[in-house]
């Protein structure tokens, strides 16, 4: 497609807001960032303008104004905070893509905070029920992104989602970003990811992978 | 945000509040700044706009990189490549904002989904294709069988009040002469 896609990053200046930025902001994207510290989103600003001098980016006031230029909003913020600025933003997501990255874990990173038979994803689209939610990038550390290939081989990067057209929007952009994107099914699957992150956590404790690891399926 | 489409709506059909409520959660609001594209010529158009505020214009190019202007849209007015909306082809047009806008686009995908929700919107959107149709078929004779004078004529006698928000050389483009030739029957007009 030649007619830009407009990205709206609402947590920007986060581990994961600012990795995705830095990825994003290599390709012909047009960039809206929220932040809520200005010196944090100028840092960034540029960071990016380094990486790509020619990047297409902007600092925007608030959620509601960078959810309504967007074609396509990803949700930065802890799991916490998701509820409220769904709501703040609902008016503006309608029929949009909104990607869900969280992974809603307890502080003692042994369990969710979710309902048993959900996941972070499934409860942001009922806060968003006209938005097209795609699960995406929660398995993918804030620092594979700069460096996506890990041991020689380029992590997946799982998605999921219930609205085939979006899941192939959302695909394409991970395809964009370096990361092997696996399509893994409809948004429930969502309730798998986020549990494979939780081990993946738990095992870069104890293993002491530095933050510096994936999941691969090894196939023919 | 949407009391411009909904006094349009119901220029046309009669709407429940209900309906309306269920019509609203299939456009997407979307803010378009001057001089951003909502459509880029070779990209398939698959969203029809109805502008809520603000003005596009869509146009193609030539080879030499001179622009012609086919259509305006204004507040309360539509704006698509039907013919690329309709058949999936690759379309040969860009539709840019001319002034900072705010949008309600539909999406091919989600068009089946809201008649079956909303039958009433047969209607409007019947409505609407004949008056495209109208408005493609009087462009057509006026380029064919005006001179250029009549056609400024017509065209300010229509929309004139809207064209005080566009730039003479796209007013020229728009019907088919040069910026000087488009001075000089205004002088003569006047
Ligand atoms: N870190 C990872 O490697 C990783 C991997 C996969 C998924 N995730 C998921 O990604 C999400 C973000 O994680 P993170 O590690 O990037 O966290 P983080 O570094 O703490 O960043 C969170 C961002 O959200 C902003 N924020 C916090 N509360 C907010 C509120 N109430 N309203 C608006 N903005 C708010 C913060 O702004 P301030 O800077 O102003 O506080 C910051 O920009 C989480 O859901 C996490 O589960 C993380």
């Amino acid at each position: 497609m030649k007619t830009k896609s407009t990205i709206a990053i609402i947590g920007s200046t986060g581990n994961m807001g600012s990795a995705i930025a830095k990825s994003l902001a290599k390709g012909s994207n047009r960039l809206l960032l929220f932040g809520r510290e200005d010196t944090k989103l100028q840092t960034l600003k540029n960071d990016i303008h380094t990486l790509n001098s020619g990047a297409d980016v902007e600092a925007i006031g608030c959620p509601k104004d960078a959810s309504w230029e967007a074609d396509i909003v990803i949700l930065a913020v802890p799991y916490a905070a998701e509820a409220a600025v769904a709501e703040e933003i609902r008016p503006y997501v309608t029929q949009k893509i909104v990607i869900s990255i969280a992974n809603p874990m307890n502080e003692t990173f042994d369990g969710m905070v979710t309902p048993a038979d959900s996941s972070a994803a499934q409860e942001l689209q009922k806060l968003l029920p006209d938005a097209q939610v795609v699960k995406a990038f929660n398995t993918t550390y804030a620092a594979n992104f700069a460096e996506p290939v890990i041991a020689g081989v380029p992590a997946d990067a799982y998605v999921a989602g219930d609205d085939e057209k979006a899941v192939q929007t959302v695909t394409e952009l991970v395809q964009s970003m370096g990361l092997n994107p696996v399509v893994a099914g409809g948004l429930a699957v969502s309730h798998t990811l986020e549990h494979m992150q939780l081990l993946l956590i738990q095992l870069t404790v104890k293993n002491n992978y530095n933050w510096h690891a994936g999941w691969k399926i090894l196939h023919n | 945000m949407f009391s411009e489409l909904e006094k349009n709506l119901r220029q046309h059909i009669t709407l429940t509040t209900d309906e309306f409520d269920r019509v609203k959660r299939y456009f997407v609001p979307k803010k378009l700044r001057r001089k951003q594209f909502m459509l880029e010529a070779s990209d398939v158009c698959t969203r029809m706009a109805f502008v809520s505020k603000g003005a596009l214009f869509s146009y193609s190019t030539s080879e030499k990189g001179s622009i012609n202007v086919v259509q305006f849209a204004f507040e309360s007015w539509w704006m698509a490549d039907l013919y690329s909306f309709f058949t999936e082809e690759p379309s040969k047009l860009y539709i840019e904002a001319l002034e900072d806008s705010e949008l309600l686009l539909l999406k091919a995908d989600r068009l089946q989904p809201l008649l079956a929700d909303v039958p009433a919107m047969e209607t409007y959107l019947r409505i609407l294709y004949q008056n495209a149709y109208v408005a493609l078929q009087r462009r057509l004779e006026e380029t064919i069988g005006l001179t250029a004078e009549q056609r400024y004529l017509r065209f300010m006698e229509r929309d004139g009040r809207l064209l005080l928000r566009v730039p003479q050389h796209m007013i020229a483009s728009y019907l088919g002469v040069t910026p000087e030739t488009l001075s000089r029957i205004r002088k003569q007009v006047s």
